[in-house]
């Protein structure tokens, strides 16, 4: 009896620090979303008093006025290709360093990881002149490409590491069936990675959406700026009309929460694939 | 055809040697089981005749061609993996024809075989099912069907019937037997299992460290063992093995005192020194209750009821363990000591390096008989 009490504290206890770490992450996403809705106003009122009605207008005035209209769909412009890209060149190159043999293999990884490690500060001087360089400064492609480069060590090593737990039987069978090694990615590889895809998908997502250093150095044309650099500059010209200021974080924040309740089962199974048979 | 041929084969994983030279003929058709305890490298043999493990030396010839540096699809072997090793998102019919696809087969005789071998192994209910709506046995023989299509010389197995339970494992053991002998090519079935051995094959490999300890059919395996271990490894419970020591050779064999008691000669072929340290190996359904030539008491500790048998766990007067299995014997009890024998025919004879006497048993009668 003393034994099913201390177990049910426990339970209890374990639920109440759960519920606290989330509220501690949900509350200011929902103070957020309740201060973009609200009248300045209904601002001095109080922090956490409700508005008398909620007032969309920000999110219009946010869209229009704050040029958010421009800077989402230049982020989509640059998220799609580099999310795309990224999981194809990652299937591709995850395949080769978890099945193939070939020279420098272990030097190629070593170098992946150390990419990995880089931060985008070290190499942005170099990079904008290359960009220079190349005449690209100021458009789409310098947005694009250098997120796929960024993209490419961490996409390897997680297919390559996604591609590893995959039943090694399995791969054999297609071999011994004749599949020659396109076709085992193809038809047998491909349709087992889902979960790994899609969580991929969404880091990269997340990752690009987010990106700051990249679009702030490469480029300065309004018409070509994404989300938080826009944010960013938005702040400068918003700073005192509180409630449009947060319905463009939320504008900036929507897609991601959007696009992760969409694959998050997938995520999860992709995070914990293989731990368990 | 579907004739294997082993020259001088060597394989090394690092510095380690997991298969020593090994030399060894598979005949067209025939139906060998590689047998020995995990870690003999049976798996690794398998795996080298299906192209998946590199052969470090020697040559293996599939119908008298040299396959070491031929893919896996064009050494014409199918293999069955223990694992099943199905294509999850593939539909039953879609996992038998991915074989045929690859080879870009018309569609028609995609269908054709498939349909065939989907009614052989009775699967046709089946095809539109996905591997995970399957139960164990049925996925073993989606797997089977994808080896059967590509219609190979060899088929390989790698422990196919280890994931199945007992029942299904006897099941799919008659299943098996049948397609040999409907199919009539070359099998070569990886297994630990003596039973399958025993029951399955034409021709028993026993391995142990990447030796090839014996070959021959099941029951000169079982009746003349080459040595201790392969007498140890097939039969089931174990080979009792009894301390003995020669003490005299004569035409009618060899003349041993059992360490537990007792003498008797032991028709075997070889000589032996008196005075020669030896082990007297006798199976435990030899052991007969009241009966034999030779005889000795047993203290029973553990007595299993199998309903017709009895299996008898105990040990003689010098406390050497023995097991027995009889008929009946449903009196024994545990602590009650009983008189058990056997008959010194029945008896096998090693010397201390483990190598045997051969018995001098017909085995052309036994399997005629």
């Amino acid at each position: 009896m003393a034994a099913i009490s201390s177990r049910a504290a426990q339970a209890a206890t374990f639920r109440l620090v759960m519920w606290g770490f989330t509220l501690m992450t949900v509350f200011p996403f929902g103070l957020l979303l309740l201060t973009s809705l609200k009248s300045k106003q209904d601002l001095f009122r109080g922090a956490f008093v409700l508005p008398d009605r909620p007032h969309f207008e920000n999110y219009v005035s946010a869209w229009v006025d704050g040029h958010f209209g421009v800077y989402f769909w230049n982020s989509v412009i640059v998220v799609i290709p580099v999310v795309g890209i990224g999981v194809l060149l990652g299937l591709l190159t995850g395949f080769a360093f978890a099945f193939l043999s070939f020279p420098f293999k272990k030097t190629l990884f070593v170098m992946l990881t150390l990419g990995m490690m880089v931060p985008g500060e070290a190499y942005i001087i170099p990079l904008y002149y290359e960009m220079r360089w190349l005449g690209l400064l100021n458009t789409y492609a310098a947005l694009i490409l250098p997120q796929i480069a960024m993209s490419v060590p961490f996409a390897t090593l997680f297919m390559a590491s996604a591609m590893q737990q995959l039943p090694r039987d399995i791969l054999e069978a297609a071999r011994i069936d004749g599949a020659p090694r396109g076709m085992i990615l193809r038809k047998v590889i491909l349709p087992l990675m889902g979960p790994a895809i899609s969580s991929l998908g969404l880091f990269l997502f997340i990752w690009t959406w987010n990106e700051f250093l990249i679009p702030l150095v490469l480029v300065n044309d309004d018409a070509l700026r994404t989300m938080p650099l826009g944010m960013l500059f938005f702040q400068g010209r918003y700073t005192v009309n509180i409630p449009v200021l947060t319905a463009g974080a939320v504008i900036v924040i929507f897609p991601i929460i959007i696009v992760y309740l969409i694959f998050q089962r997938k995520f999860i199974e992709g995070l914990t694939a293989g731990a368990s048979k | 055809m579907g004739q294997l041929d082993f020259r001088a084969i060597t394989k090394f994983f690092g510095h380690h040697e997991v298969i020593r030279p090994t030399d060894l003929s598979i005949a067209d058709g025939e139906f060998t089981v590689f047998v020995g305890p995990s870690g003999c490298g049976k798996s690794t043999m398998l795996r080298m005749i299906a192209g998946l493990e590199e052969i470090s030396s020697g040559e293996l010839l599939i119908d008298g061609r040299v396959v070491n540096d031929t893919a896996p699809v064009d050494r014409g072997i199918a293999m069955v993996f223990q694992s099943y090793a199905l294509y999850p998102h593939m539909t039953v019919f879609e996992n038998i024809a991915f074989p045929l696809r690859v080879s870009k087969l018309p569609e028609a005789e995609i269908r054709r075989r498939v349909e065939e071998a989907a009614a052989i192994l009775k699967l046709t209910e089946r095809l539109s099912h996905k591997p995970a709506a399957l139960s164990g046995g049925q996925r073993q023989r989606v797997a089977i069907g994808r080896a059967i299509v590509r219609e190979p010389a060899v088929f390989l197995f790698d422990e196919p019937l280890s994931n199945l339970d007992a029942a299904l494992r006897a099941e799919m053991r008659v299943e098996l037997t049948r397609l040999h002998a409907r199919l009539g090519a070359t099998m070569v079935y990886v297994t630990h299992d003596q039973v399958e051995a025993m029951t399955m094959a034409d021709r028993i490999v026993v391995l142990r460290g990447g030796v090839v300890e014996q070959t021959g059919s099941p029951l000169e395996l079982f009746h003349r063992p080459a040595n201790r271990f392969v007498a140890g490894f097939l039969g089931n419970p174990n080979m009792n093995f009894l301390p003995a020591t020669a003490t005299a050779c004569g035409p009618g064999g060899v003349t041993v005192d059992l360490a537990a008691g007792g003498s008797a000669e032991l028709p075997v072929d070889g000589t032996a020194q008196p005075g020669e340290a030896l082990e007297l190996g006798i199976r435990p359904d030899e052991l007969k209750l009241g009966q034999g030539a030779l005889r000795f008491a047993v203290l029973p500790d553990v007595v299993e009821q199998l309903g017709n048998q009895s299996v008898v766990h105990g040990s003689l007067e010098n406390g050497q363990p023995i097991c027995a299995v009889v008929t009946g014997g449903f009196g024994l009890k545990p602590g009650q000591p009983a008189e058990f024998g056997f008959d010194p025919g029945a008896a096998h004879l090693f010397r201390e390096d483990g190598t045997a006497l051969p018995r001098r048993i017909d085995l052309a009668r036994l399997s005629a008989a």
